[in-house]
């Protein structure tokens, strides 16, 4: 599967999921996010267990909410009527689901190129020169903030302005944090933008890298392509 | 438009949203802190204002996008909260800039202007939301707003309306918060880097 | 063939290479310390190969290191040196003529280091280099610069007016610590730091010397052992650190504020906290930055030039208001004239009573300290 045909993919199953209106269609897409996780051989459990992580303190608020404190369902609201618990039960189940099912769309197309280098997943992605580069760019660039953030700490720390463990003068103090990794980054960058691309021209380079051929769909991407349409077309006609 | 230093800026603010977004969510905090980078970058690339739009938007575009891939995967729904916050950034609170730079820091204009273009990047960025928060999340969103939105729906209101109000409540506090720390990191930001930023000059 | 650019600090010489490099263009730039040797357009060190991978060879591979078994590895994991190791094997793969260095040769250890001369002194695409502790490297060809404004730095001026004082003895017993999810750095190492000393820790690439330091200033928590100052307990990754001025090998990883002013400031409230510590007053400290060369407190850190924050990297240590002294490659990107008055520096604070503890790969420098060598490696101290 290609990045164009999992976005596709991706899309069309997530437009399913907003679409369906009851646990019965979302059902369906669920069926077809298994069949596809299964399929990629990649361990669904993994997403699974992180969608469920996401969903359930989501869950947890919204059957609090909504059982809990309003009980009644919002439809029951708009008519005006006493509206009941179980309404609203239902509604949380219902929307609680669809969450579920679009983080489980992403995660389990996320986990499908995991092995990819994340240059390797750009260079097979259809789309405008800048919006490819802009994307390798701000992958590399959260790398380096994220060691940014373990060297600003060391600096911190050795400073003696906080320490390792969590304090309230610790979250006083996040602000300097920020700005020294907003600082270490930035001056990296001016020094790559001033000094070391232009003599190199590396970014020529990048585009030579990215623009190796590769195939813009494959077989395998027409194939779930047609499976996410005719999944979102059950979730309408279910309606 | 999309000189080489500018596409960095837009990395940057977009890693930047991308980094503080994520570790706020990490922490649970009724609170965002997503689009710092989304407002420094209209700050940074000030006064070319179109440039400044499409710059704030795409950097505050990625940011959700790969955020959604890794850590929240709701996030990408709010598009058309980024675009508007990218506006108002560009528009409004970008023309703080020279206060935001003023040396010493004069605390009444600063902090003024902040809370100022913070509060209306909150309404804007609440009325915008509603409809997502509503459609998607059924209202509840997992934030402390969503006892407030249970409190206008036990009064009566529409779904839509209450998680109008109760974006309208919670949101300008969050907002105000990332004016303020983009304000301080533009502050910080050496000049150098901001003079990179200006529009390609004509080959002569 | 070698084009070797000579000088003092601040002569100019990194300009003098830009322009050569211009003119030569396009050519492959390796900035100073790792964070100018890479792209910056990768995730990966296998994605950065990539980038700079020619179709058909051109040069000699430059492979000091098996780069394979890193390919996954995100760059700026890497330490200081791999990643300028992985710069030279990136255009070993390339097909650029020309080669630019700004000093990023200084921070590698010294099989490294020789292995790199060699590969560039081979002479079948030109190499142009900036190094403070070459002299002329024989069949290189030298240009000259001098002069120029500099950022004068009177380090023993600096020293001066401090006065002596104690420090605590170090005893590190049963340390063990390792990275999650990585191999052993640390297995019950044990090792006594004198007061009055200086100390140079040896050792390879990631054995370990810079962890060391991170432990004893409480960035890292071991996951056993004990320190004691003088037999009472301490632990710095708790209480926070109160005894280490550390000056780091990158200087823009210690700094606390935009400004010089606003790092101050801050460092000062945080020792303040501390009644043992006599935190130098903000006067005081401005008169030290000014002979290390900053003249204002006003003063952007990020927009002096990198060898002036480098000296300025030196203001805590040089201060005294802290009893022990780490400094992990002070001599990158300084000239000799600078490396001479730092030894002279460090060989008085340990007179005055502190205790020093230095990393460096520069033997030469190394060996002007009267000090005792720790080597680091197989997870023990010696």
């Amino acid at each position: 599967m290609t990045p164009n045909g999992a976005i596709a993919f991706g899309l069309l199953v997530i437009a399913a999921a907003i679409a369906a209106r009851d646990l019965v269609s979302l059902a369906v897409v669920l069926a077809l996010l298994t069949v596809f996780a299964l399929a990629s051989r990649r361990s669904i459990v993994s997403a699974l267990l992180w969608s469920a992580g996401i969903m359930l303190p989501l869950a947890a608020f919204m059957a609090l909410v909504w059982v809990g404190i309003v009980g009644r369902a919002p439809h029951e609201i708009a008519a005006g009527t006493e509206g009941s618990r179980a309404a609203a039960a239902a509604y949380v189940t219902v929307v609680c689901t669809r969450l579920f099912v679009i983080a489980l769309a992403v995660q389990a197309l996320f986990l499908h190129f995991a092995a990819w280098t994340p240059l390797g997943f750009v260079r097979a992605l259809t789309a405008p020169p800048v919006a490819r580069k802009l994307l390798v760019l701000t992958l590399s660039l959260i790398e380096t903030i994220l060691h940014a953030v373990d060297r600003a700490r060391t600096a911190l720390i050795a400073g003696g302005i906080v320490t390792r463990q969590f304090s309230w003068r610790n979250l006083r103090h996040g602000w300097i944090l920020v700005q020294t990794v907003w600082l270490i980054v930035v001056v990296i960058a001016i020094g790559r933008t001033r000094d070391k691309w232009p003599i190199e021209a590396t970014l020529s380079r990048l585009d030579t890298a990215l623009g190796a051929s590769a195939p813009r769909l494959a077989a395998a991407d027409i194939g779930w392509g047609a499976a996410g349409l005719a999944c979102l077309i059950a979730a309408i006609g279910l309606r | 438009m999309f000189t080489t230093p500018r596409l960095v800026a837009i990395a940057l603010c977009a890693a930047l949203n991308f980094a503080i977004g994520n570790v706020v969510y990490l922490v649970k905090l009724p609170i965002y802190l997503d689009s710092i980078g989304t407002i420094l970058c209209a700050l940074l690339i000030f006064p070319d204002r179109i440039a400044a739009i499409c710059c704030a938007f795409i950097a505050g575009l990625i940011g959700v996008i790969l955020s959604g891939l890794v850590i929240n995967p709701f996030l990408p729904w709010f598009t058309f909260s980024v675009l508007a916050i990218a506006l108002v950034s560009a528009l409004l609170t970008a023309r703080a800039t020279d206060t935001f730079r003023a040396q010493p820091l004069v605390p009444l204009p600063f902090f003024g202007k902040v809370i100022l273009y913070g509060v209306i990047t909150g309404i804007v960025s609440a009325v915008v939301s509603a409809p997502v928060v509503v459609y998607l999340f059924g209202g509840v969103t997992g934030s402390g707003s969503a006892f407030l939105v249970a409190f206008f729906l036990k009064t009566g209101e529409q779904l839509l309306n209450a998680a109008v109000l109760a974006g309208l409540t919670t949101e300008p506090i969050d907002k105000t918060l990332q004016v303020l720390v983009a304000a301080l990191l533009y502050r910080a930001t050496p000049r150098e880097f901001i003079a990179m930023l200006r529009p390609a000059q004509p080959a002569t | 063939m070698g084009e070797f650019i000579a000088g003092p600090s601040f002569s100019g010489r990194s300009a003098a290479l830009m322009e050569r490099l211009k003119v030569l263009a396009p050519a492959f730039f390796v900035g100073p310390y790792a964070e100018g040797a890479l792209s910056g357009l990768s995730s990966t060190v296998a994605d950065e190969i990539a980038i700079y991978r020619a179709p058909a060879r051109v040069h000699t591979e430059f492979a000091p290191l098996d780069f394979a078994a890193f390919a996954a590895r995100k760059p700026p994991t890497l330490s200081g040196g791999e990643q300028v190791l992985l710069a030279l094997h990136c255009f070993s793969l390339s097909d650029y003529g020309v080669i630019g260095i700004d000093t990023a040769l200084e921070q590698l250890d010294p099989a490294n280091r020789d292995r790199a001369l060699a590969y560039l002194s081979q002479g079948d695409f030109t190499a142009a280099l900036i190094d403070n502790r070459l002299d002329r490297p024989p069949g290189w060809s030298t240009q000259e610069c001098s002069g120029g404004p500099a950022f004068a730095c009177d380090l023993a001026a600096a020293t001066r007016d401090l006065k002596p004082r104690a420090a605590p003895a170090i005893a590190i017993e049963n340390l063990s610590f390792n990275y999650p999810g990585g191999r052993d750095i640390f297995r019950n190492a044990s090792v006594s730091l004198e007061p009055a000393q200086t100390y140079r820790l040896i050792g390879p690439n990631g054995a370990g010397k810079t962890t060391l330091f991170k432990l004893l200033a409480g960035v890292l928590a071991p996951a056993s052992g004990t320190i004691a100052l003088n037999g009472a307990r301490y632990a710095p990754w708790r209480e926070g650190n109160r005894i280490f001025a550390l000056a780091a090998q990158n200087p823009d990883h210690q700094w606390c504020g935009a400004t010089l002013g606003e790092d101050v400031a801050r460092r000062r409230r945080a020792l303040a906290r501390y009644d043992e510590i006599t935190v130098p007053g903000q006067a005081t400290l401005a008169a030290l930055a000014a002979l290390l060369g900053v003249g204002s407190l006003d003063q952007h850190l990020y927009e002096l030039p990198l060898v002036a924050r480098k000296r300025l990297s030196w203001l805590w240590p040089l201060s005294g208001a802290l009893p022990w002294i780490m400094l992990d490659e002070p001599t990158i990107g300084q000239d000799r004239t600078m490396r001479a008055a730092l030894a002279g520096a460090i060989s008085r604070l340990a007179a005055l009573g502190h205790g020093v503890v230095f990393i460096t790969h520069d033997d030469e420098f190394a060996a002007t300290i009267a000090h005792r060598a720790l080597r680091v490696a197989d997870g023990t101290v010696t």
